[in-house]
């Protein structure tokens, strides 16, 4: 009885939603309300659509400050920010990997979608774990010139969906685009401050591979990309031999690893007759807030560069 | 429809078809199972990835199912043997097929992003938006669409071999003893419970499996005392659970999945305290009743 009972419920949700699924609208252009709804995922790309959008645009951010985007669980709010989303931008490279999926869908409903990766020329990414390796570092935005290069792709992203105001993202792109060429050069400056042999840069994991080639830091992680797995017995005694004999003297945690596996080499290496400090927290896979001051990729990267030099000169 | 109402539905059927299979999980006490599958599925994705060597290969997924079918055979095959508990049983097998999973990760793909997340990417919040086309037409979010199958695929196992189910779960020996195969029933329960496992993982995420198939049929474990009432009385709870979790969540804008699984714990728990045959209230009353009697009693003698 209540089996059969069942089945006709069954029966009738079925129906229900054969007839509900009306199909989103398929215009490959806005509809002419201002702003354009905007859903970025990092606050990194969140920070560069508002750059260069402007007052045009009002992008929503799914990940909020301090949040691993590996480990990123939606609210049911994103929900509603999803629904309403006219255009997309994400990183790409497999960093944001629950979205994917999902994402692509919305491409093919006709709902513009910027891959920020996109952007970068190739032979700019990096394997993940040196040559040879399938798999791209998605930590693309710690190389300013490849932010540039992102910041261009999304310019020419959004005049193309909203040619009406394509003079005022050009304006917009060209300041941003001079902000981030002083930012170069304000890391290049800060860096002189550090001598040469003591360039090392060990964290947490692997997020500051590009920003290691671009300013010619040896970059350590101790954990790989993936901050799901778990460093090893051997990753921690291995790395601290390594940061012994270079005489390596500072390490640094991120906002959005925890900093257990970093404490733990900390104890490796003071076990090993050399005193090693934890050098402060750095800006890896998302911003800060406001309080922090840190709330601005700009900001980010001076603040991270600040903490390095200070610890390393 | 609105976006609410199509998570709301499609966490309903989730819920439904994981409770199915589940009153029998509990039942027989080894709701734990669904843990160590929503585990050791990734071991199969590794291995299916070492043959593909593509994250995006459709075979990840297949792999994931295939180990979860093997998990609870093997799980079923020790408990079968009587020289271990149950639990004990999902105990040793779970924690083997993971770690396995997890040494080979470490050992041969650490520089790849390869996790459970990146081949079952269950979100309920997503699901909506994750549509099935057939020949270009948009015929329902996919989560809805599998998990429509799954369930109609357990309640019409459940319906067919209902008889033996009740028989094999409640006296496997006399059900032997009258020529049931209950080996048979069971491996094919299991099956069930592995692809539902797999099913939903891949439509809501993993915390809702468990929450779901061990949840709604506990809660009705305890509020009734036969069979057919209870799988009524779960699918019921399971509803339930899925309605109120979704609005809340909406309301307070926390995570979907998680709030489901916090209203199931809640109901269990509420089902647990108030029950009125198998509850703690009823069961401190009838204790003090018994020892007012027992007093009175010893009064007399004296």
């Amino acid at each position: 009885m209540k089996k059969i009972l069942g089945l006709i419920i069954l029966l009738g949700i079925i129906a229900l939603t054969g007839c509900a699924n009306t199909n989103k609208t398929d215009s490959l252009t806005f509809d002419k309300e201002e702003p354009i709804n905007v859903v970025a995922t990092t606050t990194m790309i969140t920070d560069l659509v508002n750059n260069i959008g402007g007052e045009h645009v009002q992008v929503t951010g799914l990940m909020g400050p301090g949040v691993d985007p590996h480990t990123y669980k939606p609210a049911a709010s994103d929900v509603y920010t999803l629904d309403k989303a006219d255009m997309i931008v994400y990183n790409g490279l497999h960093l944001e990997v629950q979205f994917i999926e999902m994402f692509e869908q919305f491409s093919k409903r006709g709902i513009p979608t910027t891959v920020i990766a996109e952007g970068i020329p190739e032979n700019q990414y990096l394997k993940v774990g040196g040559e040879g390796s399938s798999e791209f570092d998605p930590h693309i935005w710690f190389s300013v010139e490849n932010w540039i290069n992102a910041s261009r792709h999304v310019t020419d992203e959004l005049k193309r969906y909203d040619p009406d105001h394509a003079a005022e993202y050009e304006e917009n792109a060209q300041a941003y685009i001079k902000q981030l060429v002083n930012l170069s050069e304000y890391i290049k400056d800060r860096i002189k401050e550090v001598p040469e042999e003591s360039r090392y840069l060990v964290t947490a994991h692997d997020a500051f591979q590009y920003f290691g080639r671009e300013f010619n830091f040896e970059v350590v992680g101790l954990q790989g990309v993936n901050t799901q797995t778990e460093a090893g017995t051997g990753d921690i005694s291995g790395l601290a031999e390594f940061m012994v004999n270079q005489k390596i003297r500072a390490v640094f945690v991120e906002s959005s690893v925890s900093s257990r596996n970093i404490e733990a080499l900390i104890e490796a290496v003071n076990s090993r007759g050399q005193t090693l400090e934890n050098a402060g927290e750095l800006y890896s896979d998302a911003l800060g807030d406001k309080e922090q001051d840190a709330d601005t990729y700009i900001k980010m990267y001076k603040a991270n560069i600040d903490t390095i030099v200070d610890a390393l000169k | 429809m609105s976006i609410i109402a199509e998570i709301t539905l499609i966490a309903v059927v989730v819920s439904v078809a994981c409770s199915l299979p589940g009153v029998f999980l509990v039942l027989r006490g080894t709701t734990m199972v669904s843990d160590a599958i929503t585990h050791t599925v990734l071991l199969g994705i590794v291995l299916a990835f070492f043959i593909t060597q593509d994250l995006n290969s459709p075979f990840l997924i297949i792999g994931a199912t295939f180990m979860g079918v093997f998990t609870v055979w093997v799980i079923e095959a020790l408990q079968r043997t009587k020289l271990l508990g149950d639990d004990a049983a999902i105990g040793i097998v779970f924690p083997l097929f993971f770690s396995v999973a997890i040494i080979l990760i470490t050992r041969y793909t650490g520089d790849i992003h390869l996790d459970q997340d990146t081949v079952l990417m269950g979100e309920l919040a997503f699901a909506p938006f994750r549509r099935l086309t057939f020949f270009g037409v948009d015929i329902g979010a996919r989560a809805f669409i599998t998990m429509v199958i799954i369930l109609l695929i357990n309640a019409g196992f459940i319906a067919l071999f209902y008889k033996e189910l009740k028989v094999t779960t409640f006296d496997a020996a006399f059900a032997a003893a009258v020529g049931f195969s209950p080996i048979l029933i069971y491996y094919g329960l299991m099956t069930l419970v592995s692809l539902t496992a797999v099913g939903a993982y891949d439509s809501v995420g993993s915390i809702l499996v468990v929450g779901f198939m061990v949840g709604p049929g506990l809660t009705a474990y305890l509020l009734t005392n036969e069979l057919k009432k209870m799988i009524g009385v779960t699918v019921l709870i399971a509803v339930i659970n899925s309605i109120v979790g979704v609005r809340l969540a909406f309301i307070l804008d926390s995570s979907i999945a998680g709030m489901i699984a916090v209203i199931t714990g809640i109901v269990c728990f509420l089902a647990f305290t108030f029950s009125p045959t198998k509850g703690l209230i009823r069961n401190l009353l009838n204790r003090r009743k018994r020892q007012k009697k027992f007093d009175e009693k010893v009064k007399n003698v004296y």
